[in-house]
């Protein structure tokens, strides 16, 4: 559905974007991952044909944003980091406006409207000012305006900034629930929020890409995995026998207030119950060991060279 | 069309649910007003004296043409107030990226947004024909004269509405746009007076009567006697037509630049 080869985008001297390239599945729902002013924005208007690309091209449904952004622009609907609202408009004329230029024909202009105030839960205050509106309302009528023309392709700029726990929850269900109808690229910094809406993420950093995973792949990084014991007395001779276990790369002994070893292993069913052995026959006293998930937040931050949290 | 027509519908909305255009229509009519009862009060009084053979009369025409006269230059003040919104407010708002990522073309983009200020400014033209209402009422002026006046007003008013939406395109601050305005009107009105001091040629053009040419107040004032010139409605056009040009080639460049 969307095809990207080899986007750069330059500001004078400063590369936003790197040579990107990427693609998207129709029904999929891809999570843009990146700090900010790591070039999600820039690659998102370069989506949408609000600025052509330094190098490079990209595609949406099979038409290019520069030579065909006409046809491209009919099939998507783009809610920018700040929703693009008239204050001085009422929230009902406001989408009258939005469909009009998006050429929705009078009869289903209506029908059109009443689906997207109920999706997105402006009833209320669709007589109101927008103006007037709280933060989290704005949003949500920035995303109607997005919806307003069903579009096969959604570009979401950071839809949940500026919204309370209980309407960001209510805009990833309302994204979720887009899913297989629609195709949906969206931007965050909030890493929960990706594990919980996306099928895939890209994780972008400094204009480049870091990596490309589906979401219930992450954590399982190649066929390494890591193993958490925690035990009463921990001593350099159960070190050196678990260093001896075939299989095991590596193993760290941690100490704060209570004994921690990590070992590195290749993933190995049977590892755990050598490793469980070992720590036993070293009358080391096993209080727990588990399998260390190496969570989404590990993984970003590894990947854009930030400081690692503190493993478990 | 439909997207200026989308466009046009909601700049009219938005200039009366804000208070810019009560504020400008009741400004320049009262400012109008003022002045067009400046003149018939001079009127009087050089026709009373003139019963007393003491001066020359002056004719309700006269009385006209001094009016529009003044009109003209009033609306280089007025103009600013109503352009300078029409392209700075969608990019301090970002609803610019709204208009550029709808299908619409830059074309009617820029259509529109002319469109909906040049209608504004028709419409305060509208309104000042309650001078012409008064002068029928207790005068007897010559209705074709204020006919071709108003053609006149209506055409000058295209190229500054024109010139303002360009200005516009290329700030994201509408005070600056209405200050920069304001100037190029000023100007350009002041070229007239510019071109005929000077006399002299330099190389073979003669910059006096050119500075002229390119002022609109010699255009306008052949219209305000009544006299319809087809090279003055060819020079209000042409000008409207390279702003609106211009201003096309701004919005565009958005798009590669």
């Amino acid at each position: 559905m969307i095809e990207v080869k080899e986007l750069t985008k330059k500001y004078g001297d400063r590369i936003a974007v790197d040579n990107i390239s990427f693609s998207v599945k129709r029904g999929e729902i891809l999570g843009f991952l990146g700090q900010n002013g790591a070039g999600k924005t820039t690659t998102m208007k370069m989506l949408t044909c609000f600025m052509p690309a330094t190098i490079g091209t990209a595609s949406i449904a099979g038409f290019d944003v520069f030579e065909n952004s006409y046809e491209v622009k009919k099939r998507i609907g783009y809610l920018p980091e700040t929703p693009p609202l008239y204050p001085e408009l009422l929230v009902s004329e406001y989408l009258n406006f939005v469909a009009d230029l998006r050429a929705i024909p009078r009869r289903e202009k209506k029908k059109r409207m009443d689906i997207v105030l109920d999706r997105c839960q402006l009833g209320d205050v669709k007589n109101r000012l927008i103006g007037n509106l709280s933060k989290g309302y704005r949003q949500r009528v920035g995303l109607a305006q997005a919806l307003i023309h069903d579009p096969e392709v959604l570009i979401l700029d950071e839809p949940t900034v500026g919204l309370d726990p209980k309407q960001q929850s209510e805009a990833r269900s309302l994204i979720r629930s887009l899913r297989s109808e629609r195709t949906v690229i969206y931007s965050t910094h909030i890493l929960s929020e990706v594990a919980a809406t996306c099928d895939r993420i890209i994780i972008i950093d400094r204009g480049k890409i870091v990596a490309q995973e589906a979401i219930n792949s992450l954590g399982a990084t190649g066929t390494m995995t890591k193993t958490e014991v925690i035990v009463q007395r921990s001593s350099e001779n159960v070190a050196q026998c678990l260093r001896s276990i075939s299989g095991v790369k590596n193993v760290q002994c941690l100490s704060n207030g209570k004994e921690r070893i990590i070992v590195e292993s290749e993933a190995q069913e049977d590892i755990m119950a050598e490793i469980a052995k070992v720590v036993v026959n070293n009358n080391a006293g096993l209080i727990r060991m588990a399998p260390v998930q190496l969570a989404l937040e590990d993984y970003y931050l590894d990947l854009i060279g930030g400081k690692r949290g503190v493993v478990i | 069309m439909r997207g200026a027509i989308a466009i046009v519908k909601r700049e009219i909305r938005s200039y009366f649910c804000s208070p810019i255009a009560y504020v400008v229509l009741g400004v320049f009519l009262f400012v109008m007003g003022v002045i067009f009862a400046k003149f018939v009060d001079l009127y009087q009084r050089f026709n009373s004296a003139q019963q007393f053979g003491q001066a020359q009369g002056i004719t309700i025409d006269k009385v006209a043409t001094y009016l529009y006269q003044n009109m003209a230059f009033i609306l280089c003040f007025v103009t600013p107030f109503l352009t300078m919104r029409l392209f700075s407010e969608e990019k301090r708002q970002h609803t610019l990226e709204l208009l550029f990522t709808a299908p619409v073309r830059e074309l009617e983009i820029v259509m529109g947004k002319f469109l909906s200020a040049y209608f504004l400014m028709l419409l305060m033209l509208a309104l000042s024909a309650i001078y012409v209402f008064f002068m029928v009422l207790w005068g007897n002026p010559e209705l074709k004269i204020i006919g071709a006046t108003y053609l006149g007003l209506a055409l000058a008013l295209a190229c500054y509405v024109s010139l303002g939406g360009l200005i516009s395109a290329m700030t994201s601050s509408q005070a600056i746009a209405a200050v920069w305005t304001f100037i190029a009107l000023l100007f350009l009105w002041l070229l007239q007076s510019l071109g005929q001091g000077i006399t002299a040629a330099w190389g073979p053009i003669q910059w006096g009567p050119t500075l002229v040419y390119i002022s609109p107040l010699g255009h306008f004032n052949s219209f305000s006697e009544g006299l319809i010139h087809v090279k003055d409605v060819v020079y209000f056009l042409s000008f409207t037509i390279f702003c609106l040009f211009l201003t096309h080639r701004v919005v565009e460049s958005n798009r590669w630049r």
